[in-house]
């Protein structure tokens, strides 16, 4: 029996490599990236040829993967919850065409936002699309489900969700794997009306994945994640979705057995399955990481009559937040361990958020720009998602916003379109290719009166030194090719030794009234050794 | 067998390293494991921590629940009190390095944190990174802790070992060296505690001499334990502590240095 210990995101990849997939497409970003790195590190040891190369963005990941299903093959997407408002419009529209081989979709959502800007609920995208969702509950299950997913997906002819949450992404357990399955044999769909959405061949897919609903409820009642355990009737009922399961189990211990439980990892929501729960249950608790899905469809809103539901709307449990052990327990009224006291311990903790390494560039670009727009008044920094979003925090205090992937450019643009100059923006090398390039064409063609900066350290060093896909030269070329006149293309590197100079030159496109474009260029100091094989894996494809 | 243990410290520190080396421990001595720990942002520099939890049951909850940690191992005082609402009253140990790592501008002075570290009833102080230093590198900080928790932990320390070798064999030999050096250096200052206690010593007074001597790898001379037994047998133990806590310098394993600092005393 082969037994491993992998993280929750390493058992997705396990199960994907298993099920015989032959792509994994993502983008980085935590609490998913380990579920790509796993991927691509295995297939080159096991020798594995599945294509593993990190994709632009998770629209681009996600085409791609559909790519390789309309080829046959079949494609894992991975990507975080944010990444899937990015993928969006393939992934909506891919219910509808339908896929050939296997496409599975694995998006790690954050409760709480650990690592995130929003804690959104990827459930609510899988409900939109009318595709089949898997929550597992632990890391054996994110195994199988995954193994099985293929293979539903290739039944029904759809694209299949999983969704994960950060303590399960993030947590290691052990393994049982199964024997892995051969990838499959490239093939074309012979009806190529099924993929060219025009409206007449819409109509019909659209219809397909209608006529697939009933299919999927059934397939929701009779499935082994979707368990209900009917203790006795009048007791109180409980729905568990995902990784609740083993919160309730460790809150209730051998009181779990007082409860009517039904335990959800597959849905659309198994609806005979929960009637029967609501009516053998004196009251009924629904446990779920994320939103009220489950609860919102149960009360719809309030407008039905189950007043026995209790959950995150009631305000029983918190609406915001990761679920634990303890709040559950503290709602089902368990006994609590004691734990050690100390008086006078809050006076001494202080929080210790995230900062930039020592000795990084962004210090020194935060640096750069403080000293240039002194003598401005009210001058604001869009900021974007990367390391230098910690720029927000002192003692830099140089970024004033940031609101997803590449909004900074599209925000500064807009900002001084309301009046205000200077305007300026720092966006990081990997995120200005994965959603900067479109608003700076758009700066570009109307000469807007911008600063951009664009934090090029030739790695995405926040989600644990990825490659990028471009740096050095590579970004300039790519600004000129958008049109930006190579005048106002700056580079500058910040060292303490240059910050005259440096800004300097800030000062001299500050007074240019139009778009401009600094280049702040230094290695990151914390993944050089990544920066060294990325660029010379990068010279050896170039060559 | 059941045991929950909380790692924590700074982001950067190694906590999934000595996770790592529990966690294929607990594999190999066919126990059931679970192990979240923490990705992203908070790696850079944050605070960061792992729940370890292992059992010969099928465990429920990735997470902790409050109040059941038998062990909080830190590798900084500060974080080690961020995680006592964890800490078992019952039974939980928190054992920690007392080398403050200091990223933030309001760090609190360290007397305060050690005034809170010297009323746990159940506690271990250790000299963390200067032992690494001295084992070969001060990035074994991490290794040195887990060996200061091994008489606390359900592993034979040559089991424990056996992961620590493989772990770091993907690096290179040099750094499995420095590795099991700084595991063994640590395992002396928690095999010398035991002693101490186990003949009668108060935990936490022991604990408090722990850092300010300069622990080679395991074992401890019989002669230096015996001397820092008698050592705590004098009615001015606490004087010395205190001296030894203010000018924080760091005594050779010699069985003549306890005596010296009592009679220093007088």
């Amino acid at each position: 029996m082969n037994r491993q210990i992998l993280l929750g995101n390493e058992a997705v990849a396990r199960g994907a490599i298993d099920a015989g997939i032959s792509g994994v497409y993502a983008y980085p970003g935590t609490p998913s990236t380990e579920i790509f790195e796993y991927i691509r590190s295995r297939s080159a040891k096991e020798n594995l040829g599945i294509h593993a190369r990190w994709s632009t963005n998770e629209k681009v990941a996600y085409e791609e993967a559909l790519g390789m299903s309309y080829g046959g093959l079949r494609a894992l997407v991975s990507f975080k919850h944010v990444g899937l408002n990015v993928a969006a419009d393939p992934y909506i529209s891919s219910a509808i065409s339908g896929i050939h081989g296997g496409l599975m979709l694995a998006v790690a959502d954050d409760p709480s936002m650990h690592s995130s800007q929003n804690e959104q609920d990827s459930r609510f995208y899988a409900g939109f699309a009318q595709i089949i969702c898997y929550e597992p509950a632990d890391q054996q299950q994110a195994y199988w489900m995954t193994r099985e997913g293929f293979d539903l997906s290739e039944k029904l002819k759809l694209p299949v969700m999983l969704r994960l949450v950060t303590r399960l992404a993030h947590s290691r357990s052990i393994v049982t794997l199964t024997e892995p399955r051969r990838q499959n044999q490239a093939s074309l769909c012979p009806d190529t009306s099924w993929w060219t959405l025009l409206p007449s061949n819409a109509r019909r897919g659209f219809d397909r994945l209608l006529n697939k609903q009933g299919e999927l409820r059934e397939l929701s009642e009779s499935h082994p994640a979707n368990h209900l355990t009917i203790a006795g009737a009048g007791k109180p009922g409980i729905i568990a979705a995902g990784v609740t399961n083993g919160y309730l189990r460790e809150a209730l211990g051998e009181r779990i057995a007082e409860f009517n439980i039904l335990s959800l990892g597959f849905y659309p929501l198994p609806i005979e399955k929960i009637r029967q729960l609501i009516e053998q249950s004196s009251e009924v608790w629904v446990l779920e990481d994320g939103y009220p899905f489950i609860e919102q469809q149960l009360t719809g809103a309030g407008l039905h009559k189950v007043p026995k539901v209790k959950g995150k709307l009631g305000g029983d449990l918190p609406r915001s937040g990761e679920l634990t052990p303890d709040l559950i327990g503290a709602a089902l009224k368990c006994s609590k361990n004691p734990a050690v006291v100390l008086p006078g311990v809050e006076s001494v903790l202080k929080p210790r958020p995230p900062v930039l390494c020592e000795g990084c560039p962004h210090s020194d670009t935060f640096q750069v720009i403080r000293e240039a727009i002194r003598g401005y008044s009210d001058v604001r920094i869009m900021g974007d998602i990367g390391c230098y979003t910690l720029g927000f925090y002192k003692p830099h205090e140089g970024l004033h916003s940031c609101i997803c992937m590449g909004a900074s450019i599209g925000m500064a643009a807009g900002l001084s379109h309301a009046g205000f100059s200077p305007v300026i923006c720092v966006i990081g090398d990997s995120t200005f290719t994965h959603s900067g390039l479109t608003p700076l064409l758009d700066a570009v063609q109307e000469n807007t009166n911008i600063k951009v900066f664009v934090l090029d350290n030739s790695i995405v060093a926040m989600t644990g030194g990825q490659p990028t896909m471009v740096t050095d030269g590579e970004v300039v070329r790519l600004l000129a090719g958008l049109g930006v006149p190579g005048e106002r293309i700056r580079v500058i590197k910040p060292l303490p030794r240059n910050l005259e100079e440096n800004v300097r030159i800030v000062r001299e496109e500050l007074q240019y009234r139009g778009l401009s474009v600094i280049i702040s260029r230094r290695e990151c100091v914390t993944y050089y050794k990544e920066i060294k094989t990325a660029k010379s894996n990068r010279q050896g494809e170039l060559r | 067998m059941k045991q929950d243990i909380l790692l924590c410290g700074v982001g950067g520190q190694g906590i999934l390293s000595m996770a790592y080396v529990i966690d294929h421990s607990a594999m190999e001595a066919g126990y059931y494991l679970k192990q979240p720990e923490v990705h992203g942002m908070s790696q850079r520099g944050g605070a960061v921590q792992a729940h370890v939890r292992v059992s010969d049951q099928p465990i429920a909850s990735d997470l902790i629940p409050l109040g059941s940690a038998e062990m909080i191992l830190a590798l900084e005082p500060m974080e080690s009190l961020r995680y006592l609402p964890y800490l078992s009253m019952e039974m939980g140990w928190l054992i920690t390095d007392i080398t403050p790592f200091v990223n933030m501008p309001d760090y609190p002075d360290p007397s305060s944190i050690y005034a809170c570290l010297f009323q746990l009833p159940r506690v271990q102080l250790v000299n963390g990174f200067h032992l690494a230093r001295k084992a070969g590198s001060p990035k074994a900080q991490n290794m040195v802790m887990l060996g200061a928790s091994s008489c606390q932990l359900h592993y034979p320390p040559p089991m424990l070992e056996k992961q620590i070798a493989q772990l770091f064999a993907r690096k290179s030999e040099r750094l499995v060296h420095i590795n099991l050096n700084a595991f063994r250096t640590g395992r002396a200052v928690s095999d010398f505690h035991r002693v101490l206690v186990e003949a009668g010593v108060p935990v936490g007074l022991a604990a408090r001499v722990l850092p300010w001597l300069d622990f080679d790898p395991w074992p401890v001379p019989e002669a230096v334990s015996g001397a820092w037994i008698e050592f705590f047998k004098s009615s001015r133990v606490c004087e010395v502590l205190d001296v030894m806590w203010s000018k924080q310098e760091v005594f050779p394993l010699d069985p003549e240095v306890p005596g010296r600092l009592l009679k220093d005393i007088q």
